[in-house]
């Protein structure tokens, strides 16, 4: 049966304070919600969507739909977030071009579309216009956040953003810090829109859009999203509608067409601008910015973590994930780690729902179980020395403590002496 | 709790109640779910393998997907009052170096292993049948550790033995335990 959902829109006729130091007023953001809030507020997850990704997570919006939501797979009575227990939120990130405040928003100063006057914003940004959205729909608390890529991006800020608003975070296919090949990656796309005459410094609203540029930014996006494995399995070097090579440059490659289809489509629904805006985004965000060490953004996190990484992911490899995941540990911080075998590439965090599925119930199983009640209740290894000393060493820490006293006591004679 | 592992039994005993448990090669999570269950112990577990490690977050555990070897050094000193390793200490690479990040990111470490000069195993070699697995078991390299062996390890890291358990089936061994005992039960801490 499908379930109907429509995207929702609030706006915050206040100023958003961004990383920059640059302001941003008004604020709207699209939404979607799913399931039902519970009576304690205590069951909302919120899925945050990477960069392509919109507040349309699951469902459809009409029976006529060809489509569902983009992690329909995963978000649904049953399914891994199971909207029969949990309420699902997901809205569009700022600087997004699907309903939320972007670069193609009327910026009210000039009446006209923003375009490259629009503020950058960063992942902490996007993680701070979600939290008003969840003061306007009077959630105190989150039980879990999530996301793939950039999504996981804002689920890690979001629990060192918020300690206390956060009981758990599911962070897939991501990075605690963009690496120089991910920069690298966006970079590339990001010139072949700077390079379309059309793109006209991002001035373009209203006439012929970047859509050459922005399709081969598309391209390259989903040559990172595969695996040499995945590209050989589907592709192979198959040719299109062909017998035999022409000894030409026309679209004669399967691999070549399917990059030419989803380049084309993806200028039908996404603004050139956002995409830089977006990617932007992505390479500044580096929890360690400004801190000795990477662990040291994760003093003050309290929620629990489960960590996903895909074998064949090199757009965000494995090694980010533990990088990621011996920081948390290196706190005390709850955190379980699995590197997920599979051949789909960064694309697997979407592909491989049974797993995902498996790991999300018996993640939100425990962290229902171990959280329940107030938020960032959770119990950790860094609970005060002294308690844990003498609830585990009820006997040495009386002597240690003993001792203590009797040194005290020592000194005191000397002192009246 | 599984007969064919007597050793883990000991092991459950010889923690202490409500105590910080890292279980290094936690296997599907069994030891770590007992201990959870019956000590109250705050557990975390180092898995290689996934389904292992998917079969450990069904029982509620938190484990982290790799390699004992690498990922001791990223606690710090003390962060755990036990780390145990059982009957894994005959499948690493570097075992001194493991057991010596042992003692010091715990206060103390368990380790179970075979014995490998348990008269069995002796005569295996005598009579030229090997000491070790056949070529068809489909096992990995494999350490062969007598008792002697373990003790020499110890002193040269410097560790002391606390408590030691010596089993033969289900049942302790007091006399004779190189030859006797099939697996032993040792929990160190640094001298």
């Amino acid at each position: 049966m499908a379930m109907i959902v429509h995207t929702q829109q609030v706006t915050f006729d206040q100023e958003l304070r961004l990383q920059s130091g640059a302001t941003l007023r008004p604020v709207t953001l699209a939404y979607e919600t799913y399931g039902t809030l519970n009576e304690n507020r205590s069951n909302a997850i919120l899925i945050c969507h990477a960069l392509s990704g919109d507040a349309h997570v699951a469902g459809q919006h009409s029976l006529h739909d060809r489509k569902p939501g983009w992690w329909d797979d995963a978000v649904g009575p049953g399914k891994a977030f199971d909207t029969d227990r949990y309420f699902v939120i997901c809205s569009n990130v700022i600087g997004g071009c699907s309903g939320s405040t972007g670069p193609s928003s009327i910026n009210p100063e000039t009446g006209r579309p923003y375009g490259l006057s629009f503020p950058v914003v960063t992942v902490a940004d996007m993680v701070e216009a979600q939290s008003w959205l969840l003061d306007a729909l009077d959630i105190p608390s989150l039980l879990c956040t999530t996301g793939g890529s950039m999504g996981g991006m804002q689920a890690l800020q979001w629990a060192v953003s918020y300690p206390n608003r956060v009981r758990s975070a599911l962070v897939l296919a991501s990075t605690a810090r963009t690496s120089a090949q991910t920069i690298a990656l966006n970079e590339v796309p990001r010139q072949a829109i700077y390079a379309d005459p059309n793109w006209n410094e991002g001035e373009y609203y209203g006439k012929e859009p970047p859509n050459a540029g922005l399709a081969v930014a598309r391209m390259i996006g989903h040559i990172t999203y595969l695996s040499e494995m995945s590209m050989r399995e589907k592709f192979g070097r198959r040719l299109q509608e062909r017998e035999r090579y022409g000894y030409d440059f026309a679209t004669e490659f399967e691999v070549e067409s399917y990059l030419k289809y989803h380049g084309n489509r993806f200028t039908a629904r996404f603004d050139a601008n956002s995409f830089l805006y977006i990617t932007k985004a992505i390479d500044y965000f580096d929890l360690s910015l400004g801190r000795g060490d990477l662990a040291d953004a994760f003093t003050d996190v309290k929620a629990k973590f489960l960590v996903l990484s895909y074998s064949s992911d090199w757009l965000y490899p494995p090694e980010q994930s533990e990088e990621l995941v011996r920081a948390l540990l290196r706190n005390g911080i709850d955190a379980s780690y699995v590197e997920i075998k599979s051949d789909y590439g960064h694309d697997a965090f979407l592909l491989e729902v049974e797993r995902l599925a498996e790991l999300t119930r018996d993640f939100l199983a425990k962290v229902e179980r171990e959280t329940s009640g107030a938020s960032g209740s959770a119990e950790d290894l860094t609970a005060s020395h002294e308690a844990r000393e003498e609830k585990v060493y009820p006997l040495a820490s009386w002597a240690a403590k003993t001792r203590g006293e009797w040194r005290l006591a020592d000194v005191r004679k000397r002192e009246t002496a | 709790m599984n007969s064919s592992r007597p050793d883990l039994e000991i092991i459950v005993h010889m923690v202490p109640a409500s105590a910080r448990v890292l279980d290094l090669g936690c296997g599907d999570g069994r030891l770590l779910a007992e201990l959870v269950a019956n000590r109250n112990v705050q557990g975390r577990g180092v898995e290689m393998d996934e389904a292992n490690v998917r079969a450990c977050m069904s029982k509620g555990l938190s484990v982290r997907h790799g390699n004992i070897e690498e990922g001791l050094k990223d606690f710090p000193d003390g962060m755990f009052d036990v780390v145990i390793l059982s009957q894994t200490v005959a499948y690493l690479n570097r075992p001194l170096g493991v057991m010596q990040e042992m003692a010091r990111v715990g206060r103390s470490a368990i380790i179970s292993f075979e014995n490998a000069g348990h008269w069995k195993a002796r005569w295996r070699a005598v009579c030229g049948c090997g000491s070790g697995n056949t070529l068809a078991s489909g096992q990995p390299r494999v350490r062969s550790i007598t008792f002697s062996q373990f003790q020499e390890a110890l002193q040269q890291l410097n560790l002391q033995v606390e408590e030691r358990v010596f089993l033969r089936g289900p049942g302790r061994v007091s006399r004779w335990p190189s030859l006797w005992a099939e697996a032993a039960v040792f929990r160190v801490a640094k001298a």
